[in-house]
């Protein structure tokens, strides 16, 4: 058999699956946007795709507990590690193919997926009454509000600017929890004369350095960071380039582990930190969740320690690193909320799953008991009597008071930044911490980063 | 193969025939002519076009910047950064991968015991994952890692560096990870390219009373040009696509010490949501890639000895 293909035949047909391709694309690019059908909202199969909780266990036990009041309603959680969650969810989400619902974080995720969440403000109305803002903490509904739209429900708020230390190494060496630069200097000193690492940080995550940071920049003049995070104070101010200084002052003065430029605060610092090699480590309320005997028995022995033995750990504020007496305040905002993707097709059972989880009290109890995260909802508080610390006499009550503390906070950590200044951060503290860059210098960049990205948007 | 129609007429009189293609190729290429046009062309010139948008590839209204991104690109101080790494990169490992390679070979021919277990010793990281051997290459040059450990048990603890935790060391690793992992592709082609060498010449130098140095630098050598040169050019091929190594062992830093084309391309486009900029990014990576290519091609050929 011979085809006659002349010249021209074969150009149209080549033209013709060309354009038959490419309108293939196009229809399905303009089909990919339609929203499809919201389903039952008692029934079917959804998809949770998230960076947390990043214990599985703990999805599990949120999905056990929602299937005992919906058993029809079947929710896989994809756990997606948080360096790659951009990447993966991009195209997930412009695709048709991506997940019913999604985990978002005030600030960058805000700002990139926000505008393919359904906005769950009349959700949360039906759920709550129209004074639905004044049972969940305004401090998370914020950061997941973009241009008045509620892009997702907090599941719980995380709060950052604390330091836990491990009680059994302190013990050994007879030391107290420092207050001041010169009395962690003089803990790390002690620690370092023994062998034993005194405080580690990643370094290489934006995230953490810029935790470090704005506490620093807090015990330098509180509330300043956030002011020049609104753009009503400068990066470049001698108020920040003191807190930079001071950044500098954590490395020459031996606090900061050595090879803190490479090492990230997950999975490095963490498992360093629960395997008992440093002391003291900069983690927020997440991390009350280690001051249990079951979460700090699995991730120890998670980190690759057999037979583990769990250890007290206990928070302490941020010492008042700048001598001028500021207590440093802690920050926070939603740890992480859970959106409805308005391309889903079970956006029903979707939406009852995210209301159970963020509205309901059986829901808020189950997070509130995990102790990874602060609930949202007002009322509702760990069940102290159900939990078991690795040494209750030592971690109930100054833990408790951890947590309550936390009520008050009102300062924001990620909501009002975005992904080139938090890059920025990364790029200060880096360059700072290794001699390349001046605090002056590296600040200037701070600002440079601010305006450019003021400019960007308008 | 049959060749249908030739041209017979001359050019641009009234008499040409219509020139027909091969009838019988083209049905069977078609579909890989519209995969690969369709496909890989499609997404390069589309890739152009998001170069000239300030767009985060997610909102609905991306803004159109004409060649803005580009006259950034040129004032942009990470991006030049970026390109002295792979430009050294590609030095360093490109030399060192050759010599170690060719000794390897020679050694491999010089008959020794046990010659297939080395082999396979060398070749084994060729076919390890980057993703499997990251993790503990940085436990290994971690400050508390395994070869700080060694240096101080060889009483050599001074030298005992937080190497992937500062911008002096952290580059280096990163290129003897890379030595390491695909020296063993250089050593089995060197090796195959030995054997096609004529033992005539080689036992023509012996007689002429070349030594082992004398033999491998005047006649073994010059014989391997082929290789050298072809392993040159997917050396730089690789060296402009460097990714993952650096990525997953020290995310291009410390303070960017390690930022690759490859890594600056997927933070600028993912994390930093300027798809854009990193569109405009991947152009000027596919036009250095061709550049190179063609300009490693031409000097092959001008070298080549003529018969």
């Amino acid at each position: 058999m011979r085809f006659k293909f002349t010249a021209k035949v074969a150009m149209r047909s080549i033209a013709a699956l060309t354009i038959a391709g490419l309108a293939g694309l196009g229809l399905s690019a303009c089909s990919s946007s339609s929203q499809g059908t919201a389903g039952s909202a008692t029934s079917g199969t959804i998809n949770w795709w998230g960076w947390t909780p990043t214990n599985s266990d703990e999805a599990k036990q949120f999905i056990a507990e929602f299937n005992k009041e919906y058993p029809k309603i079947k929710v896989n959680f994809k756990l997606i590690g948080i360096s790659d969650y951009q990447a993966a969810m991009r195209p997930a989400l412009a695709s048709n193919g991506g997940p019913d619902v999604y985990d978002l974080q005030p600030g960058p995720y805000v700002q990139q997926f926000g505008s393919y969440a359904e906005d769950l403000t009349a959700v949360t109305a039906k759920a709550l009454g129209s004074d639905w803002k004044s049972k969940i903490a305004a401090v998370a509904v914020d950061g997941l509000t973009s241009k008045g739209k509620l892009t997702a429900l907090p599941i719980g708020s995380s709060y950052a600017g604390s330091l836990w230390y491990n009680t059994e190494l302190f013990s050994q060496y007879n030391l107290k929890a420092p207050t001041t630069l010169d009395e962690w200097k003089q803990v790390c000193d002690t620690f370092k004369k023994n062998g034993v690492g005194c405080f580690a940080q990643g370094v290489s995550q934006e995230g953490f350095d810029q935790d470090t940071l704005q506490s620093i920049t807090n015990s330098v003049e509180p509330g300043y960071w956030t002011k020049a995070s609104k753009g009503d104070a400068k990066w470049d101010s001698p108020q920040i380039v003191e807190a930079l200084g001071i950044w500098k002052k954590l490395f020459d003065d031996g606090i900061m582990q050595e090879g803190a430029l490479g090492a990230q605060q997950y999975p490095d610092i963490n498992n360093a930190f629960l395997t008992g090699k440093y002391a003291m480590v900069m983690m927020g309320s997440w991390y009350t969740q280690y001051a249990t005997e079951a979460a700090m028995t699995q991730s120890i022995g998670a980190a690759g320690v057999a037979g583990a033995m769990p250890f007290a750990i206990l928070p302490i504020h941020f010492p008042d690193v700048a001598g001028k007496g500021n207590k440093s305040e802690m920050f926070g905002d939603a740890d992480y909320g859970l959106a409805v993707a308005s391309k889903s097709k079970h956006r029903a059972a979707a939406e009852t799953f995210v209301r159970w989880m963020a509205t309901s009290a059986k829901g808020q109890q189950v997070v509130a008991d995990r102790l990874d995260t602060t609930p949202v909802l007002a009322g509702v508080v760990p069940d102290f009597s159900s939990i078991k610390f690795v040494d209750s006499a030592l971690q109930t009550d100054p833990v408790n008071a951890y947590l309550k503390g936390t009520s008050t906070i009102s300062e924001p950590r990620f909501a009002l930044l975005n992904a080139d200044l938090e890059n920025a951060f990364l790029a200060a503290a880096q360059s700072v911490g290794s001699g390349s860059a001046t605090p002056q210098q590296a600040a200037a960049t701070l600002q440079q980063a601010a305006d450019a990205a003021k400019a960007a948007n308008g | 193969m049959t060749v249908a129609h030739p041209v017979t007429g001359a050019v641009g009189s009234s008499s040409r025939p219509r020139r027909r293609l091969q009838a019988p190729g083209l049905p069977w290429i078609l579909p890989a002519l519209v995969l690969g046009g369709g496909l890989i062309y499609y997404c390069i010139g589309y890739t152009g076009f998001l170069s000239t948008l300030n767009w985060d590839g997610a909102s609905p209204d991306p803004q159109s910047v004409g060649l803005r991104n580009y006259t950034n690109l040129a004032n942009d101080r990470l991006f030049w950064s970026a390109l002295l790494h792979t430009a050294l990169f590609f030095v360093v490992t490109f030399v060192l991968q050759t010599t170690i390679g060719v000794i390897f070979a020679v050694i491999m021919h010089s008959r020794i015991k046990l010659a297939v277990v080395y082999k396979v010793i060398i070749f084994v990281p060729v076919v390890l994952a980057p993703a499997i051997m990251a993790p503990v290459f940085r436990q290994i040059f971690a400050a508390d890692g395994q070869f700080n450990w060694v240096l101080d048990h060889l009483g050599l603890g001074f030298l005992a560096q937080p190497w992937i935790g500062q911008e002096s060391t952290a580059l280096p690793v990163i290129m003897s990870i890379t030595i390491w992992q695909w020296t063993g592709l250089t050593f089995v082609l060197y090796y195959a390219a030995m054997s096609q060498i004529d033992q005539s010449l080689i036992e023509a130098a012996r007689i002429d009373g070349a030594g082992n140095i004398r033999t491998l630098v005047s006649i073994i050598w010059p014989e391997l040009r082929g290789t050298t040169i072809a392993l040159g050019i997917l050396s730089a091929i690789g060296a402009l696509k460097t990714f993952d190594i650096p990525w997953l062992v020290t995310v291009g830093g410390p303070n960017n010490s390690t930022q690759f084309l490859g890594t600056y391309i997927y933070q600028m486009t993912i994390q930093l949501a300027h798809v854009g900029y990193g569109a405009a990014l991947s152009i000027v990576l596919l036009v250095i890639a061709l550049v190179m290519a063609i300009l490693l091609q031409v000097a092959a050929r001008e070298r080549a000895p003529r018969d």
